[in-house]
């Protein structure tokens, strides 16, 4: 064994190990990675469906004004409405001009309040609601069903008086068969394309926040300890130091990635199960390829956070700079969701951080256009060598001997 | 004399505008115990951190036999001012860190460190955690952590400082068996008794220059005096360097920045005037 890979095993080892001994870091970076994806995918909308249920299982007080329908009354009462009725105000412009019932609607002594008007053309209505209120905003939503249910039977009961059939005019162009068969991608291509949209996006994010509380602890915080000084001693060299530093903590950073892309996987299996998103289809190559890019970004920056933490004098500069940058990862993969990947010139995949994200998207896809990789894979390398040089520089700082415990 | 085992020729250190270090020739030969004897901000420091090899002096050379130290640092042995320990590994998982990375066996180093442990009462607490260690049982660890390896030469920065009496009676009991064993130590301390009664040669460094080199005796007689006190005072009379603030790692927009956002502090007679 060479002596520098045994000063490197050596650092990483016992960074890991001094790592995980802290019981918050299983926190950070074990329960919560593993339990994000199924806590949002599986019981949130288990928690938004049992909201739902309670919410329709309501029993809604509206106030009617002005004239009935006795059609309307019957289809709010079968939407669990319960109907007061009490007369119009006087000065009102309109019918949606709230005048003094205000009060009545901001203190929710009703719900909501139903206006209909017959005139020789037909109806007109209103609906005063309050926005800022669940139960304001269900009642409207009960009635305008109710409402349209109604509208179309008046329609058709007029169109048939004029000896029309409906369907025929209301609906002249109609699609023919199932609209789903007529896609040509596969369930898993299109499962594919639904993952690419948030896929890459939260490796990115999760790579870039997970890396920043090991590299300022291994970094700023051993200089803030005083532990550097004794371990600049040691005989290997800073890059040897570096090397070591950014094994563990690539090794902690990839152990919460795939922690979360587990319980990501689990939650997409439960979708699948229950027919909402199918499993990808991406081919052996393609995954390959992805591993390759996750690799090359993890190098990149876990080798930039170790230099911004090691340029820091403290572990609060640590994370005054850490922070910040963090925006520079959460940009660039929320613009690269909305690029169209159809016909993309080649240049994109040049773009620093983007072109990573963008690769993740097309190999999800399982697109493996190799003009693309070979941009992605040259500039992708270049931009961690850079990244790694960078850190090398940091390491090599003199002062990094003068500790401040 | 022999040849020296570390030899500083012409060495000065700078940082920025600062000169740590203006001037320095100084040979360590082996079997001796150097005091490095200074006040604060002498440049005590900075010497014994280009004797580790940390630091790369500005001009001159600061060799280990014949090789530059940087390159010799498996041959040392350092205890810096703020130990360095790991506060969630134990005692022993701190020393095996640094024997390992020397490339020293567990069995080999394990030996060596129960031998002083013994010495220095901390079997016991090898098995422990350092985090709730009291500084004496800090340093004593340090000290055990930096002779795991058996280095040529033992640096040691203010190994007593802020240590109880027994505990620093401890680590000067320490060093003086290493002496009797015919082992090199040099000791920075600002305490000249300790570097009397551990030493067999003192070096007085002030403001970045070394002021005197030899046995206690030997400075009595240089100066005339006749305590060791009267001579250090004799040899650094001249006022300390004032070394401003300490703000050398600081970008120009931080110091811009963080002078602008600070009060002036007022002056004595604006005081009294406003009274």
């Amino acid at each position: 064994m060479s002596s520098s890979w045994m000063f490197i095993k050596t650092i990483a080892k016992k960074e890991v190990v001094e790592f995980i001994r802290d019981w918050r870091t299983l926190l950070a970076l074990v329960i919560i990675p593993l339990l994000i994806f199924p806590a949002l995918f599986i019981a949130l909308p288990l928690l938004l469906q049992s909201e739902a249920a309670e919410l329709d299982a309501l029993e809604l007080d509206v106030n009617w004004q002005g004239d009935f329908s006795e059609e309307l009354g019957i289809a709010f009462n079968d939407s669990n409405i319960r109907i007061t009725f009490e007369d119009m105000p006087q000065n009102i412009d309109n019918l949606s001009d709230i005048g003094d019932d205000l009060d009545k609607i901001r203190n929710q002594e009703t719900k909501a309040i139903f206006r209909l008007l017959e005139n020789e053309s037909g109806w007109k209505f209103s609906i005063i609601y309050l926005s800022t209120s669940e139960a304001s905003n269900e009642a409207r939503t009960r009635m305008i069903t109710a409402i349209s249910t109604w509208e179309s039977n008046v329609v058709n009961g007029t169109l048939v008086e004029a000896g029309l059939v409906p369907e025929d005019t209301l609906d002249p162009v109609k699609w023919d068969g199932d609209y789903q068969n007529a896609d040509a991608a596969t369930k898993g291509e299109q499962a594919g394309l639904a993952l690419s949209l948030f896929i890459p996006m939260v490796i990115a994010i999760w790579t870039a926040s997970s890396a920043i509380q090991p590299s300022i602890d291994m970094t700023a915080g051993e200089r803030e300890r005083g532990t550097l000084e004794a371990l600049l001693c040691l005989p290997c060299s800073r890059l040897e130091l570096l090397a070591g530093k950014w094994l563990a903590v690539a090794s902690i950073t990839s152990a919460g990635v795939a922690l979360q892309i587990g319980g990501l996987l689990f939650a997409i299996t439960y979708l699948a199960s229950s027919s909402v998103i199918g499993l990808p289809s991406v081919s052996l190559v393609s995954i390959l390829l992805l591993l390759g890019a996750v690799v090359i970004f993890a190098v990149m920056v876990v080798a930039f956070e170790l230099a911004l933490a090691m340029k820091a004098h403290s572990v609060k500069e640590a994370g005054s700079l850490l922070g910040p940058a963090i925006l520079f990862i959460i940009f660039p993969a929320l613009f690269t969701q909305v690029i169209n990947l159809d016909s993309i010139e080649s240049w994109w995949f040049a773009i620093p951080l983007v072109n990573i994200l963008l690769a993740m998207r097309e190999l999800l896809l399982d697109r493996i256009i190799f003009e693309h990789i070979l941009v992605w894979l040259i500039s992708s390398i270049f931009y961690a060598g850079l990244a790694a040089w960078y850190a090398a520089k940091q390491f090599n700082r003199e002062d990094l001997v003068a500790s401040i415990s | 004399m022999t040849d020296a085992l570390l030899s500083l020729s012409g060495v000065a250190k700078s940082f920025k505008e600062v000169d740590a270090l203006t001037h320095v020739d100084l040979e360590i030969h082996s079997g001796q115990v150097v005091g490095l004897v200074g006040g604060n901000g002498a440049g005590k420091t900075t010497l014994l951190r280009l004797m580790a090899g940390v630091m790369e002096p500005t001009k001159g050379s600061v060799l280990f036999g014949k090789n530059r130290v940087s390159n010799m640092r498996e041959k040392l042995g350092v205890v810096p001012e703020s130990t360095g320990l790991y506060s969630r590994l134990t005692a022993w998982e701190n020393i095996r860190y640094h024997s390992r990375m020397y490339g020293i066996d567990d069995d080999v180093a394990w030996s060596r460190v129960s031998h002083f442990a013994k010495m220095l009462d901390l079997t016991e607490a090898l098995s422990r955690h350092t985090k709730g260690f009291s500084r004496g049982m800090r340093q004593k660890t340090a000290l055990l952590r930096a002779l795991a390896h058996g280095p040529d030469i033992l640096l040691l920065d203010e190994p007593t400082a802020g240590l109880d009496v027994t505990s620093a009676r401890t680590v000067r009991k320490l060093v003086t068996q290493l002496r009797n064993e015919g082992g090199t130590v040099i000791y920075s301390t600002h305490h000249l008794a300790e570097a009397q009664q551990v030493c067999d040669r003192i070096v007085i460094v002030h403001n970045g220059e070394i002021r005197a080199d030899g046995s206690p005796r030997e400075l009595l007689e240089l100066t005339g005096k006749e305590t060791l006190e009267d001579a250090y005072v004799y040899l650094t009379s001249d006022k300390a360097r004032n070394r401003g603030e300490d703000s050398k790692d600081e970008s120009r927009i931080a110091s811009w920045w963080r002078r602008f956002l600070t009060g002036k502090t007022p002056t004595i007679s604006e005081v009294i005037e406003d009274e």
